[in-house]
């Protein structure tokens, strides 16, 4: 290859390209740098255009096929709806983070904000009231054309209960005549049995068209005009903006954690000056309980963190720092054990049995058992020294702990631990296979050069085994993720798992839509996960060509 | 006086009701600084004396002596050149020295690491490719990087497996020539194993076949009178490459025969013939006579 600068770019790329595993993106740069345009077009058109158009075509169907189901959550969301659904998340983190730094905001910046806050609130409002008379007005005018649309059907409805209670009479005196008449032998029991049955069959033939009728009236009322639900939904927005503003209100003034402290700070005072000014011995140590307890209570406010609702993105996050933790344990665990197993014979053979018997157990055993054994570690979660530290705002006073968002608790620890359970074996077996499958020759080598055990662990036989080892940690932070959306889910455990599982409960309007949010979020991480497991793999082998870089 | 020697030895395996014969009653002295090419057939146990001669396996019975002790375990003194490089891929050429030379002297300082590790790169002519990683270099210069390291242990006895029997014609008379080159500079004692009489003949002092396994034996030996530095362009007016070129030829042949017969004792073919058996009759028949006369043309 010539070495002209523009070259070294183009290889750069084409070689970053393909350590990260994009090879779709292979003919497009070839194509910036003008080499074989034709064939560059040729293949952007078939592995990048169509799989496009493919997956447009998917989700097209999906957009027509999903309102055509209706479930007890309501239609299945569409893929506007889950994206729709994305923006109210987002709205809500957002809103979250403002509260709390309204939360923690002090002096001259906190006036200001009162002020501006104040200012929206009266512009919300109004908007509101404007906004409500809109709606009302709208299913007034609505009402009128409904009313015209269920007028004739409740109509009908009336008048064929009318109808059949007539006739119901009817058939009831002529089974009374007919009676008389048998009790008078002037006729045969059997005609009465006839005329019970026919008057049963009258009957239901009634029900079943009011029924008929009461569905079509249920389903018209239930789907109110489109006008009707926009104007509710944007008079409900704003109503939703009104809240959030009377609450930021709230965290700005009496619930800022600044002013409470202040308000703490006063009793305390006052609770001082009568314990310096009090005769009686009684009310003396009265005061002085006072004053502890308030000092107390000022320390506590002052590293008194905002009570953040767990939004989508918080849990994501959630579940990503505990998928890595277990995966980082499982690592820890199964790539000594591999080496030991790899290297020894006796090893794999007293390893081979727990693995066996362990690998196939459902990550949901290991979830209880680990729920059960990580519990009793931690009878206290509060106080614990590990959780005080973990979660603690700042280390040594000074550190910005970068995990303490996590609210690390004995939940998050054990579901780590299941994912580690999980994720042990593949890691392991491969570790064992790539460590025993080592080139002999290299084996030689060591043994010319009468390497020692610790510089021929480190210098043939782990790098030998590297790129195996990944393979298997590869698989192991693939099934780590998916036992940990599932142990999250079962055991509430807080992550992307529990959001799944809440919304499922919670069985609001917009809960399927989240439910698929969730899903899409799942599976991007995944994806990303698995790509950083395949560029790791591809830095770490020896053979393809990507060592260099 | 005889620096290496291997006495009455032999190597089998296998349970005793189905032993394995690979080796039987070896004997070969190599006197210092003498260049020893053991030359055999495929299959017939040529790496297994290689083994044997670097410690890397032990004898069934019989002792194989270095400067008059056993070799038990392989070491730096038995330098061992590998058929298959046997590089560390996960490291460049300089690496792969260094993991060697870092090994063998630890005493070193870092600064007489880099001039010895640059020393024998450029002995053997890779000075341009020591950041490289053998997976990018060529057979011929894997060869060469796998020679280096071998060099570098500084060691008393180089043994060299096949080494040249993965190469090209070409790349193979250029390293064989480098190998002369630099042993002839710097003499030591050499054991080279080959499957190329014309590649003995030209750079060994004397020639040692190893008859066809099972059971293979050292026969008798080829002494090589032959002046050097050898020229290779005048090689093949020599009276002398010329006679034993033949002489072992023929030898080695004879031993595959040999074999074969012996094969032939122990599993008689049955005689089987087809029965009808004839050639198709039918000519090859082309649509367009002209345009064949015109590309055999």
């Amino acid at each position: 290859m010539a070495d002209s600068p523009k070259d070294k770019i183009k290889y750069g790329l084409l070689k970053f390209i393909d350590i990260s595993g994009f090879k779709v993106l292979d003919p497009p740069v070839r194509l910036i740098f003008g080499e074989d345009p034709q064939k560059q077009v040729r293949d952007i058109g078939r592995f990048m255009l169509l799989p496009i158009i493919f997956v447009l075509l998917c989700i097209l169907t999906w957009h027509l096929i999903a309102p055509t189901h209706k479930t007890k959550s309501g239609a299945v969301p569409t893929p506007g709806g889950v994206i729709a659904a994305y923006g109210e998340n987002k709205r809500f983190d957002e809103r979250e983070e403002e509260k709390e730094d309204d939360f923690t905001v002090q002096g001259a910046e906190r006036e200001e904000r009162i002020a501006a806050v104040k200012a929206r609130l009266v512009e919300l409002e109004k908007e509101s009231v404007r906004l409500n008379e809109v709606a009302a007005a709208t299913e007034k005018e609505a009402k009128g054309e409904m009313d015209a649309v269920t007028s004739p059907i409740t109509e009908r409805m009336s008048a064929l209960r009318d109808a059949s209670r007539k006739e119901k009479k009817e058939r009831a005196e002529a089974m009374t005549a007919l009676a008389k008449r048998i009790a008078a032998k002037e006729a045969d029991p059997s005609e009465l049995l006839a005329l019970v049955q026919k008057d049963r069959q009258a009957n239901d033939a009634a029900k079943e068209e009011l029924r008929v009728l009461k569905d079509r009236l249920e389903e018209i009322l239930s789907d109110p005009p489109a006008k009707i639900k926009a104007s509710q939904l944007a008079a409900n927005k704003v109503a939703d903006e009104v809240q959030h503003y009377k609450k930021r209100l709230d965290y700005l003034t009496s619930g800022n954690r600044e002013l409470k402290g202040q308000e703490l700070m006063a009793k305390q005072k006052e609770a001082e000056e009568k314990l310096l000014t009090a005769g009686d011995p009684k009310v003396a140590v009265r005061e002085a309980k006072k004053v502890v307890s308030s000092q107390e209570k000022v320390e506590s406010t002052a590293e008194q963190e905002y009570p953040r609702t767990a939004t989508i993105f918080w849990q994501t996050k959630r579940s990503i720092a505990t998928v890595i933790v277990g995966f980082l344990l499982a690592a820890a665990v199964a790539i000594p054990l591999g080496i030991m197993c790899g290297l020894n014979k006796v090893v794999m053979a007293c390893l081979t049995p727990i693995i066996s018997i362990f690998r196939p157990v459902s990550p949901v055993v290991w979830l209880l058992i680990f729920q059960i054994i990580i519990g009793a570690f931690f009878p206290d979660p509060a106080t614990h020294p590990l959780f005080v530290f973990l979660n603690q705002p700042e280390w040594l006073g000074f550190i910005p702990n970068p995990v303490a968002f996590l609210q690390t608790n004995p939940a998050m620890i054990f579901s780590a631990c299941t994912v580690a359970m999980c994720a042990l074996w593949p890691a392991l077996v491969n570790t064992a296979l790539g460590v025993s499958a080592i080139d002999k020759d290299h084996m030689n080598v060591a043994r010319v050069l009468k390497l020692g055990f610790w510089s021929r662990l480190f210098k043939i036989v782990i790098p030998s085994s590297l790129p195996l080892v990944f393979a298997g940690l590869r698989i192991s932070l693939g099934v780590g993720w998916m036992v940990l959306i599932a142990a999250e889910a079962l055991s509430s455990s807080d992550g992307l798992g529990k959001f799944v599982w809440d919304e499922y409960q919670n069985g609001s309007s917009q809960s399927f839509a989240n439910i698929i949010l969730a899903c899409f979020i799942v599976g991007i991480i995944g994806f990303f996960l698995d790509r950083v497991m395949i560029i790791l793999q591809r830095l770490v082998s020896f053979d393809d060509g990507s060592a260099t870089a | 006086m005889s620096y290496l020697e291997i006495e009455n030895t032999s190597v089998s395996f296998g349970p005793e009701s189905n032993r394995t014969h690979v080796l039987s009653d070896i004997n070969l002295s190599v006197k210092e600084n003498e260049f020893v090419a053991v030359i055999g057939f495929s299959g017939s146990g040529k790496s297994t004396l290689m083994s044997l001669l670097a410690g890397l396996q032990q004898p069934t019975s019989g002792e194989v002596r270095m400067d008059g002790k056993v070799i038990t375990e392989p070491g730096p003194d038995l330098g061992m050149m590998f058929q298959n490089y046997s590089l560390l891929p996960w490291l460049t050429v300089n690496e792969n020295i260094e993991l060697a030379v870092k090994t063998v002297f630890p005493s070193l300082t870092k600064g007489e690491r880099t001039d010895k590790i640059r020393h024998y790169v450029e002995m053997v002519k890779l000075g341009h490719a020591g950041t490289r990683y053998p997976h990018e270099l060529s057979g011929g210069m894997r060869q060469r990087a796998s020679l280096a390291r071998t060099l570098s242990l500084d060691p008393k006895v180089l043994l060299l497996d096949e080494p040249l029997s993965a190469l090209d014609a070409l790349t193979r008379s250029e390293l064989q020539d480098q190998i002369l080159n630099i042993w002839e500079t710097d003499k030591r004692t050499v054991v080279m194993i080959t499957n190329d009489v014309d590649e003995a003949v030209l750079m060994a002092d004397r020639i040692v076949p190893l008859t066809m396994g099972p059971s293979a034996t050292l026969a008798e030996e080829f002494v090589v009178n032959m002046e050097r530095p050898r020229d290779r362009r005048t090689l093949n007016d020599h009276p002398e490459f010329m006679r034993l070129k033949t002489e072992i030829t023929l030898f080695m042949m004879g031993l595959n025969q040999e074999s074969k017969d012996a094969a032939q004792d122990l599993v008689p073919m049955p005689e089987v013939r087809p029965k009808d058996f004839a050639l198709p009759k039918a000519q090859p028949r082309f649509k367009n006579k002209s345009s064949i006369a015109g590309n055999a043309a």
